[in-house]
């Protein structure tokens, strides 16, 4: 390439410092010289050019000269002359010429510097000149070059480029010329130079912007939006199999550019600027494209074009008479696009923009406006906006108590009836019936979920994001998105009646249970974002305002979403943990609707195969394990809203209390009982080949590996803990002294790649202790997973949970989950053993609640708790299945063993509330050598002492009842 | 002149960390290394060959536009590569890297190739930031990393190339979607898409359903 040729061979006195004045001069003769480009000279002038920006830089920082001669000779004429020639390869040289002003103006630190440049108008001059645009390169340094001299403006530059004498501002107007280029670092190169104009000071700048170039600037940027929207439009309606996603997740991404720029714009807060862009949304494309495109069948289909071309007349009259550019044909799209679409991009609007005059209008015609103004157009219902905003004005001035005495002051609430609770939150705006508000009602229509929640997602992101506008004020709001306060006595500022909006309520409790049916088609994100609206419209003062009626059904709901997750408790063999893995994902990240709002794959209808790489919580689920995931979910989310409306606090999760574990450098006393039953010593073999001498421990849910104490007999401190029921243990077939010990990592979520906490030989002083080591630890894994899956079983007031789980279950796990019975892979599988304490799977969807109920009702009947004794085989079936799913392993612990013993049930089973932290002091209990029948009587006592675990009684003769009908 | 393929990178990190340094350094490497001036560009594009392919890359910096939410989202939309750059002689850069990935994650299109760059490896003495901690943050995060110099030129080269090279094996691979330039990445004039639609990613559908038990 011409660059590694040397230009500098011939004799022409070239100094030998590149960085002094006289190296300039040598330069600007070499430019006086070639003032004609052609074949021959065109490298030369490159490097010349080149170099004389490096030297200019220098000079700046260095050598005031060096810029004193660069201007003095006006050099700069020099490259305007050279760029205006159009002989060959002149692109070439137009590029380093404008590399090299780059250069120039990017790295001038010097003021007067940057004056000297700007003064003689070279620079204005080289900005209008037509280069050759359809040169890519000669197009992105252009433009590059014009973004980097927008960013050097400020009060003092702008006078530079913009003329107020002469109403001329080239480099806003020769930029934006360019602002639909197809390429996109040439039209994100323009929006920033737009920016950075509008945000210099300058009145009389501004008012030219404004004057001369607003209104077409705006009514293209507006058009285009249009015309994009439409095509986002068609995407959607012509791919219901997902077969463009990419293209769809573009022209998604794109229209968020665009608002993202119009908001920037907004933000910048440029009074005339923002009235004119805001017209022009409203105008021509929010209320016409956006907003009626969700009305209803309903409407004359005839108005709105009528509407339309008078609207279009009379913007063009308005342009005519001030833009000279009318290039662009401004009809507003006549076409509507589908409400779905419709609504997606009103979502995104509103959780975007939050200038006031934009999204309060929204808001208004969205929540207020009735038909009969709204058959009259576009036109008529922004006059009625401002009319109403007049009036609203005048009455608060006039009247400020009026609002006190609408109601009567109603009586204590614990007074009166539901019903009347009911009929007296209905306020007038709901009492006018919804249909007469035609854009309210298609978006309430939308939430309907029965067939599927498509539309319901969209219709709850936009009633979302309306609510957490701060663009929106409160009172358009009021009773529609918030709870409205009502003071029902004058004196006493106690006597507060709140109402809220029970019409939408219904709507989202409806959704709620929905959600809580087994086979239903509403995904986890509408249910999450459901809730989320749900404690938002209801919650007034930090406290729930609910009326009974509502109360009662969304505690029905978490009745139902906790008999449904109880279909899956063990169904699954890794439930306990999925449950945990769930939890810890769900409380990472709560749900961000403005990021899911930018996902296009929610704008495809719902689908339920994970190849179309949509993420779980937007899709249906596939499979029986992301049935149980779904379940879960519904369960964590129902629970925590009730918490939430309730005013309480979680108590029961995450299984794991974290405060009751062990940590890492922690002195323990272990001569207390809790730890010195198993006190090991060992030696740990790390894989690297180090060797340390440990005592193990192991607790009731971790396992430790201490050193002893230096400072307290008998006191260790904890060098390494993980959990128990992430252990993996395996002998050694060549040494009877070793084990072998994998501890996982607890699923955070975080991380994909689970490199295990800890992976390395153990050897045991003698195998007595080797095997007693090995014993405890696959116990205490079993017990650990026993123990959480009894929390489990408390959560989902699963009856009876103070059996023994499902023995292929627990001794499954995640980790060997092969090894585990054919029939725990089919959750549907009828023939359970009789031992299995959970309820049966209870998938009729409706006829979930009244089983449930009905269970209830018979469990709690005492008579028949006393009646129905545990079932005799019931503990020698689960043995036997149980020491079949072992047979590999030799010297496992006795069957029975794994009973978790009396004290610690009748614990669990009379403090269900704070359970979790004492889980992990009660003393680890002695096991080891328990006979079978010792062992069964405890747990009878426990059957029938306690209520809660008497549940279980009923329920196994349930159960292998059913099992037997159907096995017979 | 004519390319096989035209990538897009941008580049992101702190103010001060010699990105625009960094630009020039590559895109005209003549400017040389002088001990007391500082020199960069906001913009530029080089040819280079990888596979016996010529390649244009085109580098956008996108300092000073911080401000406008607008821009920053669109530039990570549009740009096959990025370069993550730090200053190894300020730990605060470097802490900052997490927010900068973040971001780049949040806007770009996951394919995006992100590379990370120590700069300023010619200032030894004056190291806050360990290389191993560099090498630890990009095993962590997944991306490329390496040590650079715009001063003394260290690594510029391979920086970018590399960068680029991963890409041209996405594409090879069929990851990117080449016929949508939003991705960042264009065809040649002369290399007009013979073989229509390379698969997209999450591309597949069709056997929607027969999943489903």
């Amino acid at each position: 390439m011409f660059r590694s040729r040397s230009w500098f061979g011939g004799g022409w006195g070239r100094p030998k410092n590149p960085h002094s004045l006289e190296h300039l001069k040598y330069l600007y003769n070499v430019l006086s010289r070639n003032q004609t480009v052609s074949e021959h000279n065109r490298g030369l002038l490159v490097e010349t050019l080149r170099s004389i920006a490096e030297i200019l830089i220098w000079g700046d920082q260095n050598d005031s000269s060096v810029f004193d001669f660069f201007l003095e000779k006006n050099m700069l004429s020099f490259f305007l002359r050279i760029m205006r020639q159009r002989s060959g390869g002149s692109s070439f040289v137009c590029v380093q010429l404008l590399q090299t002003l780059n250069i120039l103006f990017e790295n001038i630190r010097n003021e007067t510097s940057l004056y000297y440049l700007l003064s003689n108008n070279h620079v204005n001059s080289i900005i209008v000149h037509k280069f050759d645009f359809s040169d890519e390169e000669v197009m992105a340094y252009y433009i590059s070059f014009l973004k980097t001299l927008s960013l050097k403006l400020n009060a003092h530059t702008i006078h530079f480029f913009y003329n107020e004498h002469t109403n001329d501002f080239p480099l806003y107007t020769e930029a934006i010329k360019f602002f639909n280029h197809p390429e996109s670092m040439v039209r994100i190169a323009v929006r920033t130079l737009t920016l950075n104009v509008y945000k210099v000071e300058d009145a009389s700048m501004l008012a030219f912007i404004r004057d001369r170039t607003a209104a077409p600037y705006f009514s293209n940027i507006v058009w285009f939006i249009g015309k994009h929207i439409q095509e986002l439009d068609a995407c959607v309606r012509n791919d219901a199999d997902h077969q463009s996603q990419n293209r769809l997740s573009d022209l998604v991404a794109e229209h968020l550019d665009h608002l993202h720029y119009l908001n920037d714009i907004l933000c910048l807060n440029i009074t005339d600027l923002n009235q004119v862009l805001t017209d022009h949304l409203l105008h021509k494309l929010l209320i016409p494209l956006y907003i009626y495109s969700l009305s209803t069948v309903r409407k004359p289909t005839g108005g709105v074009e009528a509407i339309a071309k008078a609207l279009n007349q009379k913007l063009n009259l308005n342009e005519s008479s001030s833009s000279s550019n009318g290039g662009i044909s401004h009809e507003p799209s006549t076409g509507k696009v589908s409400c779905v679409v419709a609504l997606f991009l009103l979502s995104q609007v509103c959780l975007i923009i939050s200038h006031s005059p934009v999204v309060q209008t929204l808001a208004w015609i969205i929540l207020k406006s009735d038909r009969s103004i709204y058959d009259k157009g576009v036109e008529k219902l922004l006059e009625a906006y401002e009319l109403e905003m007049k009036q609203n004005g005048k009455k608060e001035e006039a009247s400020g108590s009026e609002n006190s005495f609408k109601d009567d002051v109603i009586e204590e609430h614990k007074n009166i009836t539901d019903e009347e609770k009911q009929r007296l939150a209905i306020t007038p705006t709901e009492s006018e019936s919804v249909s007469e508000k035609p854009f309210l009602e298609t978006v309430y229509n939308a939430l309907d979920c029965s067939e599927n929640d498509y539309a319901a997602l969209f219709a709850l992101t936009l009633l979302y994001a309306m609510a957490y506008n701060k663009g929106i004020m409160p009172d358009i709001n009021e009773q529609v998105l918030r709870p409205k306060k009502t003071y029902t006595s004058k004196t006493l500022s106690r006597d507060v009646r709140y109402t809220y909006n029970t019409y939408l309520v219904d709507k989202l409790l409806y959704i709620v249970l929905l959600s809580c049916q087994p086979s239903c088609r509403v995904r986890l994100v509408t249910l999450e974002l459901a809730l989320k609206l749900l404690v938002q419209l209801v919650m007034a003062d930090g406290k729930s305002v609910l009326l009974e009626s509502h109360k009662l059904t969304i505690e029905s709901a978490k009745t139902q979403s906790t008999a449904l997750l109880r279909n899956f408790y063990k169904s699954e063999e890794i439930f306990l943990d999925m449950f945990e893995h769930e939890y810890c994902d769900m409380s990472k990240t709560s749900l961000n609707v403005e990021w899911l709002c930018m996902d296009s794959a929610i704008l495809l209808p719902p689908t339920g195969t994970p190849m179309t790489g949509i993420d779980f919580t937007k899709r249906l689920p596939c499979g029986e394990v992301e049935r149980a995931r779904r379940a879960i979910r519904v369960f964590f989310l129902v629970r925590n809203v009730v918490l939430t409306l309730n005013g309480e606090l979680e108590t029961q999760l995450p299984l794991t209390n974290p405060q009751s574990c062990v940590q890492i450098e922690q002195a323990l006393d272990l001569s207390i009982s809790r730890y010195n039953s198993d006190l090991i010593a060992c030696t740990v073999l790390w894989k690297d080949g180090t060797k340390t001498r440990r005592f193990l421990v192991i607790d009731v849910l971790q396992l430790i590996l201490v050193e002893p104490d230096t400072k307290r007999l008998g006191w260790g401190v904890a060098k390494l803990v993980g959990f128990l029921q992430d252990i993996e243990v395996t002998g050694d077939k060549d040494d009877s002294r070793c084990l072998h010990i994998t501890i996982h990592r607890p699923l955070s979520g975080t991380t994909t790649n689970r490199v295990p906490l800890l992976s390395a030989k153990f050897v045991f002083d003698d195998n007595i202790r080797c095997m007693a080591a090995k014993q405890r630890l696959t116990k205490g894994r079993i017990k650990a997973r026993q123990k959480k899956m009894q929390h489990i079983a408390r959560l989902l007031e699963i009856p009876g949970q103070s059996g023994p789980p499902s023995p292929a279950f627990v001794g499954g796990g995640l980790y060997n989950r092969s090894t585990g019975r054919g029939l725990r892979d089919r959750p549907f599988a009828l023939s359970r053993g009789p031992g299995f304490a959970a309820p049966r799977w209870e998938s009729p969807p409706g006829v979930t609640h009244r089983t449930d109920e009905s269970r209830r009702h018979r469990d709690s009947d005492p008579k028949i708790l006393k009646k129905e004794d545990r079932t005799p085989n019931r503990s020698r079936d689960s043995s036997s299945s149980r020491t079949k799913s072992r047979e590999g392993s030799p010297r496992m612990p006795r069957p029975r063993s794994e009973e978790i013993p009396l004290e610690l049930i009748k614990k669990a089973s009379n403090s269900v509330i704070d359970m979790a932290p004492k889980i992990a002091i009660v003393p680890r209990p002695q096991v080891k050598e328990e006979s079978e029948e010792v062992e069964k009587k405890p747990e009878e006592e426990v059957s029938i002492s306690s209520e809660e675990t008497s549940f279980i009684a009923s329920e196994r003769r349930n159960s292998k009842k059913d099992g037997n009908v159907e096995t017979v | 002149m004519s390319y096989a393929y035209l990538f897009k990178y941008i580049i992101i990190g702190d103010t001060g960390v010699g990105k625009s340094c960094l630009l020039l350094q590559f895109t005209d490497k003549r400017f040389q290394p002088v001990h007391d001036l500082t020199i960069g560009v906001e913009f530029g594009a080089r040819m280079i060959t990888i596979d016996g392919k010529q390649i244009k890359l085109q580098i956008w910096d996108t300092a000073g536009q911080e401000a406008f939410r607008s821009i920053t989202r669109s530039y990570y939309r549009g740009a096959a590569g990025a370069l993550l750059v730090y200053d190894i002689t300020r730990r605060e850069t470097f802490n900052h890297l997490t927010t900068w990935l973040d971001d780049a994650r949040q806007h770009s299109n996951s394919n995006m190739v992100i590379m990370l760059i120590g700069n300023k490896s010619d200032l030894e003495s004056r190291r806050e930031v360990k290389k191993e901690e560099g090498e630890a943050f990009a095993r962590e995060h997944g991306l490329v990393f390496m040590e650079t110099s715009a001063k003394t030129a260290a690594n510029v080269e391979e920086a970018f190339i590399n960068t680029a090279k991963e890409i041209y094996e996405k594409i090879q691979e069929g990851v990117f979607d080449i016929n949508n330039e939003a991705n960042g990445i264009k065809i040649g004039p002369q290399h007009s898409p013979t073989n229509p639609s390379l698969p997209g990613a999450g591309g597949a559908g069709g056997s929607q359903g027969s999943s489903c038990c």
